[in-house]
């Protein structure tokens, strides 16, 4: 993947450059605010952008309204915003209008794995949303909440649902057979009464859009 | 014209010369005639009086007629002090004449005949009263009245002139006008003198009306004059007085009488010339209460004195004793009710107006009033609906009114401005038409009423300024509060986070790129990597207690956090409307901490929290079903709500019966 990376921070920004490069990825510009990040992002046109979401000047959601901005004006360009702190403000808004957006707290960097499967999700036109902000939607917020009704395994594969992972990941993750975690997602978006569909991605937007409509 | 204006000037001093020299003249034969022992001479106490008769209208009419010769005041000063002097004087020259050295001075008949016009003594204070202090009549209706007077007197003098036996002390002095009234007009003498008793009540008539319908500087000036026609009765007083106790006037009654003749004069001088010297209000009030204290004093001595006399027996000390501390007794009663009388009588805007101020305190002090009223007071005690009173602030030498707290400068606006004073302090300043400038006493009497009540309301205003002073420091010190929070919580994200963000990296790279033969090294950077995530972690819980990032996204969003986070189902329903930042930190971290109380103290099963915007204010419920009996002082930290709730001008209930829950109840405007 050819990647950008805008992060105020030098060390943090040549640690997660290196993070990348060790995995096989291409870094072709790092930068320290979001106005540098559009007009690398201009004359790249990267696979992906990894972006701070507080930068210069002013430290105030920059990354985010950037990453709004790139995922308008360059569809080809996947972002993976990465946050000090949970908002599901503006998060939810990206991840629930189209794929490849992702949200991530910063520390989830720091297991590899995970993070580089984000990043090719995201790259591949999935989400990526942290679990902590998926734990802020799920929690029930009253007595007629449609989310009291799921079992506890349903919520489970719910959360994993909503960070954006494939059924085989999801599986893999709770040590299920795909068959059983297909049963546990139709059971689900039946309860919440959405509509089924074959495509993950699809799948994702809808348990959004659902969770969003509930106040958080 | 230097010379037009001399001839007056020479012919005033000439006059007061020949009186100055004529009443000399008679102190030095009084000294002679002493000198033989003739009765009634050669009381030395009695020269002062003499003098100060003569010299006080003569100084005083010298200076009126050289100032202004057309006003007749001065000229009838100056011949009123030549005719004392000629009275007074020709009496000690008739002794010497007649008595002391018989033969060797002539012509002690004739003084003894001019020592007998004593009545003259009427003439020119009459004269003052008709024409003071423009040298006019009042007006044209007082001629016939004037020259009654007039009349009265020439024919009195007339009288005594031409009467067969001179006045006393010579009634055995042959009068050496040979021309006589035919007895038949001897019964003329007692009307003719009735005459002269009215013209002296005309003359007062005259001089009353004249202050009726003055104003200003004439008021002031009739005022003077009225002090010293005041101490004519008052010389009556003590003539009938001493008549009583010693059985015959003497000396004393002439000393009297003297004393008020240079009194008249004097008073003329001031009020002619320096009219606003003293407070004249204040002199005649006190003048007419203290001789009414003193008559009616003497009189109760007096009766009681006759009564217990007549019980106890004639001459007991304990009968004096007994009368004299009755007397003191009523001297603090009589002297108000005596100063009340007066100014009923002679000042009413003063007695209305203390009445007023008296009423007032005394609501004040029932509770039926409200202290802050007393500028209101004072304006309608003072009949100035433009008067305003301003307390001064002594902390920060400022001054502010009763509504509206502090005023800038004072907004005089033409007024004139006096000063109140509390015990010497500076209390207040009153801002009022300048035309009250001219009844200093009325001024003062009503202000040193009303001065507690001042005070009362000075404190009050000045408490109520610090207080909205301590609120905005409070609110000003919780929002600092909350911005701090705020800049600490960043700095933990922003600062301390991404260095373990980045160490992390830097360890995780490091473990990544180990050589084959240093892979034994793995695990240990793994769980230090997994360290680094746990102190990232514990900093994200210890940042979101400093001040929950999610406020950004408003109450609801915030709360939910709190809703997930504690330890105990928490039920929430929230406003999705957005509030002032402080308004939504203030009940956020209010919510917070009446939650953390209900999981410390109360071992709720569960808790429910509202929040809703009523009526401009957010009204914040947390209710749980805990043990209750919490109380704000009991040390639970509710006293730390009401401060922050308080801090935002809000209010802050707390209801919690032992045994039934707990129920807090807040509610913060959201205007600011």
């Amino acid at each position: 993947m050819r990647i950008v990376i805008a992060e105020d921070t030098v060390l943090l920004r040549e640690g997660l450059a290196g993070l990348l490069e060790d995995a096989g990825h291409e870094v072709v510009a790092r930068v320290g605010d979001a106005e540098a990040l559009l007009v690398v992002v201009a004359e790249h046109e990267p696979d992906l952008a990894v972006v701070d979401v507080r930068m210069p000047p002013d430290y105030d959601h920059e990354g985010m309204r950037a990453a709004a901005d790139i995922r308008r004006d360059y569809p080809q360009t996947a972002v993976l915003v990465l946050s000090q702190h949970v908002e599901t403000r503006y998060a939810l808004e990206l991840v629930a209008t189209g794929g490849g957006f992702g949200y991530l707290l910063k520390e989830r960097v720091l297991d590899v794995d995970d993070f580089l499967d984000a990043a090719r999700r995201v790259c591949d036109g999935g989400s990526a949303l942290d679990p902590e902000v998926v734990a802020t939607l799920l929690a029930p917020q009253s007595h007629e909440d449609a989310l009291r009704e799921l079992t506890p395994r349903e919520h489970e594969v719910l959360a994993l649902m909503a960070e954006g992972r494939t059924n085989a990941a999801i599986a893999k993750r709770l040590w299920l057979t795909e068959r059983t975690v297909e049963t546990h997602v139709r059971s689900i978006l039946g309860k919440l009464g959405l509509p089924t569909s074959g495509d993950d991605h699809r799948r994702v937007l809808a348990v959004l859009t659902y969770l969003r409509a509930s106040p958080a | 014209m230097g010379g037009v204006r001399m001839v007056p000037r020479l012919a005033a001093c000439g006059l007061a010369l020949a009186a100055l020299i004529l009443i000399v003249g008679g102190v030095v034969f009084d000294r002679i005639a002493a000198a033989k022992d003739v009765p009634g001479s050669g009381a030395w106490w009695l020269y002062p009086f003499l003098l100060a008769a003569v010299l006080a209208p003569a100084v005083v009419g010298v200076l009126i007629a050289v100032q202004r010769p057309a006003n007749p005041i001065g000229w009838i000063l100056v011949l009123g002090a030549l005719s004392l002097a000629a009275v007074l004087g020709a009496q000690p020259y008739a002794w010497a004449a007649l008595e002391a050295h018989p033969g060797s001075l002539s012509g002690g008949s004739w003084a003894a005949l001019v020592s007998s016009l004593w009545p003259v003594f009427f003439a020119w204070p009459l004269a003052i009263a008709f024409v003071f202090p423009d040298g006019r009549l009042p007006s044209r209706r007082w001629r016939p009245y004037a020259l009654f007077a007039a009349f009265s007197i020439t024919l009195l003098v007339i009288l005594l002139v031409l009467s067969a036996r001179l006045e006393s002390p010579f009634e055995d002095v042959a009068n050496p006008i040979p021309a006589r009234w035919p007895d038949a007009v001897g019964f003329l003498r007692g009307p003719v003198w009735l005459a002269v008793f009215a013209s002296l009540f005309v003359g007062v008539a005259a001089a009353r009306s004249r202050y009726r319908s003055s104003e200003g500087i004439e008021r002031l000036q009739m005022l003077w004059l009225a002090w010293a026609a005041l101490l004519i009765p008052l010389g009556v007083v003590c003539f009938l007085a001493w008549g009583f106790v010693l059985g015959k006037p003497g000396d004393t009654v002439l000393a009297v009488m003297l004393a008020t003749q240079a009194a008249v004069a004097l008073a003329v001088g001031v009020a002619v010339t320096r009219y606003r010297l003293y407070d004249i209000d204040r002199l005649i009030n006190r003048t007419l209460v203290y001789s009414a204290v003193t008559a009616s004093l003497g009189l109760l001595f007096a009766a009681v004195s006759l009564l217990a006399g007549v019980v106890v027996g004639h001459g007991s000390t304990w009968v004096a004793a007994f009368a004299a501390v009755l007397a003191t007794c009523a001297f603090g009663p009589l002297r108000r009710r005596a100063q009340a009388a007066v100014d009923w009588r002679f000042d009413r805007p003063r007695y209305d107006g203390l009445q007023r101020v008296r009423a007032f305190v005394d609501d004040v002090r029932e509770g039926r009033g409200e202290p802050e009223g007393v500028g209101a007071v004072l304006a309608a005690a003072l009949r100035d609906p433009s008067a305003e009173l301003l307390f001064r602030l002594p902390a920060s030498e400022a001054y502010a009114d009763a509504v509206s707290g502090v005023v800038g400068d004072p907004p005089v606006d033409g007024r004139a401005v006096t000063q109140v004073e509390h015990r010497g302090r500076e209390i207040a300043l009153l801002l009022h038409a300048p035309a009250l400038l001219d009844r200093p006493d009325l001024l003062r009497s009503v202000l040193t009423e009303a001065s507690l009540a001042i005070e009362i309301a000075r404190l009050r205003v000045e408490v109520r300024i610090q207080l909205a002073e301590v609120e905005e420091s409070r609110s000003r010190v919780v929002q600092a509060g909350y911005e701090e929070r705020r800049r600490l919580e960043r700095d933990l994200h922003d600062g301390a986070q991404q260095r373990l963000v980045t160490l992390g990296i830097v360890l995780r790279r490091l473990q990544l790129s180990l050589p084959r033969e240093a892979q034994i090294l793995k695990p240990a950077l793994n769980s230090a990597v997994d360290e680094v995530g746990h102190a990232i972690e514990d900093l994200r819980t210890i940042a979101a207690g400093v001040r929950p990032p999610r406020l950004d996204e408003g109450l609801a969003a915030a709360l939910a956090d709190l809703a997930r986070a504690a330890p105990v189902p928490v039920e929430f329903e929230a406003t999705h409307e957005r509030l002032p930042p402080q308004v939504e930190a203030a009940a956020y971290f209010v919510a917070c901490e009446a939650v953390t109380n209900a999981v410390k103290h109360a071992s709720p099963s569960r808790v429910r929290i509202e929040a809703e915007v009523v009526d401009g204010a957010l009204r914040l419920v947390v209710v749980d079903d805990g043990i209750g009996g919490a109380t704000v002082a009991g040390g639970t930290g509710l006293i730390g709500l009401t401060d922050r709730v308080e801090a935002q001008g809000g209010t802050l209930l707390v209801y919690s019966p032992p045994g039934v829950g707990t129920r807090l109840e807040a509610e913060i405007p959201c205007g600011s």
